[in-house]
């Protein structure tokens, strides 16, 4: 069994559950776990948006709540106040989101990485505060809840938008399709970019890439995959509130991407899935949940700060130096992440 | 005479009221390999970083190739062909040792592509390879630059300073930390690159210097002490005196001196 | 509202010397430990819930100044001995660490005291006559008590062995080390005493704020802007950096809503941050 194939199976495992799961799940559990399930695949994408900056780039954002909010909010004011319909306002949650990233990204991005962290937690906490005192039209910390049109249409086919499978399929498809790119991404001559970046910073502009422009375009990429998340969530909850802007929520991310295994492709996945699914269960014995994912936080630091999806790379890496001091010499290839 | 490779005019560094570099001008021809050496706090990593675009002069002029460089960013300065080596060897710890090759090559364009695979560029995978062959880490291409041998990782540096293909190579302190079989295949590696590049390097260990360097500039707090072939600079009062309190170096300059 | 500016100027003032003490504490284990301290508004919040056990243990208040840093002191140095240590100041995971225990402390709070926020009743009740206001006393008193304790802390920095270990620590680790200083130990001390100088605060504001498991979250960014406006290391800049902030808050509400106010410091604090990163008060650092 080589490493390679364990993780084909795995990956084929989980994609084939992942399908399955609006007949799967009401026929073992309760039909509740496919919104739960539905909710996780949303905030993995946030917690991506954290990686991609912090696992890949080295910058440790404490702000992406910030784009998450302004995905979130142009959903829900499009249609709430704009009238717009479906797609129309999923661009405009998307494009703000990532027009924000980059007027904040210009001057974040200058600093060095204690202010940096910084700046992005206080960018975010001056537009929640704004959010919050622009109460009538943003509903502040209570939000608003709004309605979309109950029809989505494409082409010629029509679906029912309040229909929870449809929801589901519709969350997996953009949350794969945005796992896709990143994945392309980090295999690209860009992603190794981002890689000598973060390892060192100082030998990448000695070798010729331009480490400022170069951040910046992983931050607008960030605040895309932030802003998505925030569109997916305010079309499924129907809800958009300030509360989401708050450092809090960015900074559960940076736990959950951490948790799960920072700079990895599925770390976020696997934290962000780890601590909802803690929530949900804990949350209805015990509503003391948060200091449960205060401890993990605190051992996973300690003892696997390279994270579950680390850990299980460097077992696989052990297996594979097995394998090697077994067989031919190896070949050279260029490393793609997994 | 030709435009010379490197030249500077009253570069002046301060730090705080420390002057780390006094009314440097300096002239490098092309062609040869010039090392540059001097008592600890000469300056001379402060004028490569001044070089590189790392720090900004507070007054002078730098000229490459006639080519006023002064104040321009690093990453403008690598791309115009300067590359240099750190003192403290300084390579990608995450990225396994191809890699490393790889993203200097690519570093050159200016546009790096988001999307397609890394695999599939030809002409960079091949020169990887030729690089691997020459530097000799060819079996631990696959290994993180970071789990990699002291020697190891100055010999990717320099097969990284070679990838590049740089139009100037400035090696600060290449063999500093080597065991003596690893400094002679560094310096057997420099002298092969040498017939191709120029070179400048910033050395403490004589008898790398005197091997290899075609002429000798001698720094002592900021400001050119002495300059010339390696005869001179072994004759020269000064510089002997400049390295009082340096037994080990004083030996070895007595050594050239009768070599 | 000549009335009102003045009683807002006179407690922005005042909540600015008791937020210095906070702030301090911050800037003691940002400065020399490099630890964004998530957790530290919480530091703050455990110093009130500590002066409230003991008021309704012993019926007297005045053993919540001593209860609150003595125990922040040494629950601050357990953490940093058995979290920030073994992370051997990874800054990045220990900004993690500090945000778990953060929720660690709230839900602390909220297990053993409630989640319902409770007042103290001021130990000194009345007014007094101020510039035509009628002033509480005990904020007059607080303000009188932050001013002896900041007082007392850099007397501690000059002249006691720890605070002159922390200085040498904090401006050059290595020479410290090699002159015999015993690094490690400073960092667990240090972070007792940030722990320490935020509980002495909240036991001071207990009176004049409301004991609340979640009391931290709004003191944290004040805190923040308070060290990155005064300068990172640099103490008495962070002190200067506390009582402008919270006057000019103070003076802004006066005409403006607090969000308006909150919103203003933070472009403020933006701004130091974009254009003169090393505070605004460089000179009164040593």
């Amino acid at each position: 069994m080589t490493r390679r194939s364990l993780e084909i199976g795995m990956a084929a495992g989980a994609a084939a559950f992942l399908i399955a799961v609006p007949w799967l799940i009401p026929a073992l559990t309760d039909h509740f776990w496919v919104s739960v399930i539905t909710e996780i695949l949303i905030w993995s994408l946030f917690a991506a948006s954290a990686n991609l900056l912090f696992g890949y780039v080295g910058l440790l954002s404490f702000g992406q709540a910030l784009y998450f909010g302004f995905g979130m909010y142009g959903v829900a004011l499009g249609i709430d106040h704009f009238g717009l319909s479906f797609w129309p306002a999923f661009g405009l949650g998307i494009t703000s989101a990532m027009a924000m990233a980059l007027v904040s990204g210009v001057f974040a991005v200058r600093l060095s990485w204690h202010y940096f962290a910084i700046i992005t937690v206080v960018f975010s906490l001056i537009f929640y505060f704004l959010a919050v005192s622009m109460k009538p039209l943003t509903g502040g910390d209570d939000g608003i809840n709004f309605s979309l049109p109950p029809v989505f249409r494409m082409g010629r086919t029509v679906f029912s938008l309040t229909d929870p499978t449809f929801q589901y399929f519709f969350v997996l498809v953009v949350v794969s399709l945005c796992f896709f790119l990143m994945y392309r991404l980090i295999n690209s001559p860009l992603g190794k970019g981002f890689l000598a970046i973060r390892d060192n910073d100082l030998r990448a502009s000695l070798i010729g890439l331009n480490v400022y422009v170069l951040r910046l375009i992983a931050f607008v990429m960030a605040g895309f995959l932030a802003g998505v998340s925030g569109a997916l969530f305010a079309f499924f909850g129907r809800y958009a509130s300030a509360s989401y802007m708050f450092y809090q929520v960015s900074g559960e991310a940076v736990v959950w991407t951490i948790v799960g295994g920072a700079g990895t492709m599925f770390g976020p996945l696997v934290g962000t899935t780890l601590f909802i699914v803690i929530r949900e269960i804990v949350s209805s014995h015990w509503e003391h949940h948060s200091l449960i994912v205060g401890l993990l936080a605190i051992l996973a630091v300690i003892f696997a700060p390279k994270g579950i999806v680390g850990l299980w790379n460097g077992w696989m890496i052990r297996l594979d130096e097995r394998d090697a001091a077994t067989s031919a010499p190896p070949r050279l290839t260029l490393q793609a992440k997994p | 005479m030709s435009e010379p490779v490197l030249r500077t005019e009253r570069l002046t560094k301060r730090f705080g009221g420390l002057t780390a570099v006094d009314d440097l001008s300096i002239s490098l021809a092309g062609g040869r390999v010039h090392a540059i050496i001097g008592p600890n706090g000469a300056g001379k990593t402060t004028f490569f970083n001044l070089v590189t675009g790392l720090l900004g002069p507070d007054s002078g002029r730098i000229f490459f190739r006639g080519r006023d460089i002064t104040g321009c960013r690093p990453h403008v300065i690598s791309r115009l062909g300067i590359k240099r080596t750190l003192q403290v060897k300084s390579v990608f710890p995450e990225l396994n040792v191809a890699d490393n090759l790889w993203i200097t090559r690519q570093a050159r364009h200016r546009f790096l592509h988001p999307f397609r695979s890394a695999a599939r560029d030809p002409e960079t995978k091949l020169r990887v390879e030729q690089t691997l062959e020459q530097i000799g880490l060819a079996d631990l291409a696959a290994r993180p630059a970071g789990t990699l041998s002291y020697g190891d990782v100055a010999m990717l540096e320099i097969g990284m300073a070679l990838i590049s293909e740089p139009s100037l190579l400035l090696l600060d302190e290449p063999t500093c930390g080597m065991s003596p079989a690893e400094t002679s295949r560094a310096v057997a590696k420099i002298r092969d690159l040498a017939r191709t590049i120029d070179i400048v390097i910033i050395e403490h260990d004589m008898d790398v210097v005197f091997g290899i360097a075609d002429d000798i500039t001698v720094l002592a707090q900021g400001a050119i002490l002495a300059s010339g072939s390696p005869a001179a600079i072994a004759g020269d009062e000064r510089v002997r005196e400049a390295y009082l309190g340096r037994p080990e170096d004083e030996d070895f300059m007595e050594e050239a001196l009768h070599a | 509202m000549r009335d009102t500016v003045l009683l807002l100027a006179m407690n922005g003032l005042i909540w600015g010397l008791i937020i210095a003490l906070i702030a301090l504490g911050l800037s003691v284990i940002f400065g020399l430990l490099d630890i964004i301290n998530i957790a530290h508004g919480d530091f703050f919040m455990v110093g009130t819930v500590l002066a409230w056990f003991s008021l309704s243990a012993t019926g007297n208040f005045w053993i919540g100044f001593i209860v609150a840093p003595l125990i922040g002191f040494i629950i601050g140095a357990i953490i940093q001995r058995l979290v920030i240590q073994p992370i051997h100041g990874v800054a990045a995971l220990s900004i993690v660490a500090t945000f778990g225990l953060s929720l660690i402390l709230q839900e602390t709070v909220r297990i053993t005291f409630g989640a319902t926020p409770r007042r103290i009743l001021a130990p000194i009740q009345g007014t007094v006559p101020l510039f035509g206001v009628e002033y509480e006393i005990y904020r007059l008193f607080a303000a009188a008590v932050s001013l002896a304790a900041l007082a007392a802390f850099f007397l501690f920095l000059q002249h006691t062995k720890l605070g002159i270990w922390m200085r040498a620590v904090r401006h050059d680790r290595e020479t410290a080390v090699a002159m015999g200083i015993p690094a490690q130990r400073v960092y667990v001390l240090t972070f007792g005493v940030g722990f320490a100088l935020a509980a002495f605060g909240g036991a001071v504001a207990a009176p004049i704020t409301t004991v609340d498991f979640r009391g931290g979250v709004d003191v944290l960014p004040f805190c923040f802007m308070a060290v990155i406006i005064g300068g990172l290391g640099n103490l008495p800049g962070t002190v200067a950096a506390a009582v402008l902030l919270a006057f000019l808050e103070g003076m802004i509400q006066s005409v403006a809503d607090p969000t308006v106010a909150r919103i203003s410091s933070l472009v403020l604090m933006s701004a130091v941050l974009l254009l003169r990163p090393q505070g605004l008060f460089k000179g009164l650092a040593k």
